[in-house]
């Protein structure tokens, strides 16, 4: 989440919202937030509905993977970053980048 | 006597330890799996969703198909707050 914050501004300036989703109460997404200087909303899928709906729900954690999606305007997934690659995002940032040259 | 209980008794636990030594060989390779596939692909429409987060004094209703048309969402999965990354 820390990095995604250290590129909100070039992901704010390609026309990006960025959610933050985990199976904690709001209450402490809230305060984890807080604690790492995070300004974008983490939201709170608490029972774990939207994690099995993306198909990222881990049974042997009870938790969700690290998963990344970047979702376009229309709706359709653009990319995908899994697991370890899902800390750097990099690759979403520079997507979303060609994306506003390309439009 | 008391020998031959020992090698039964020996056997008895080879037998085990042979029983046992491919689950635990393949649960050493799962470890070493690349990551198990997707349910959802590049290219597929993204679920609409209806979550809250907590902004300090209330709960706030965020859905994905607010954005439609308007912006790209970035939907960032975590394991649990407090987590690194």
């Amino acid at each position: 989440m820390k990095a995604f914050q250290q590129n909100l501004q070039k992901l704010e300036a390609a026309d990006t919202q960025v959610l933050g989703v985990s199976m904690d109460s709001p209450f402490a997404n809230k305060a984890f937030a807080d604690s790492i200087g995070v300004t974008f909303p983490l939201l709170s899928d608490w029972g774990g509905d939207t994690t099995r709906q993306y198909g990222v729900y881990v049974d042997k954690y009870k938790a969700a993977r690290r998963i990344n999606f970047l979702i376009g305007k229309d709706g359709t997934i653009l990319e995908e970053q899994l697991d370890s690659a899902a800390i750097d995002p990099t690759k979403i940032v520079d997507a979303c980048e060609r994306k506003k040259l390309n439009r | 006597m008391k020998q031959k209980s020992f090698l039964t008794g020996l056997g008895g636990w080879l037998l085990v330890a042979a029983l046992l030594s491919p689950l635990l060989s393949q649960q050493l390779r799962a470890e070493n799996n690349p990551p198990a596939p997707m349910k959802l692909k590049v290219g597929d429409q993204a679920p609409d969703f209806k979550l809250q987060y907590f902004d300090g004094s209330n709960l706030k209703d965020v859905s994905l198909s607010q954005y439609r048309g308007k912006k790209n969402v970035v939907v960032a999965f975590y394991i649990f707050a407090f987590t690194g990354g």
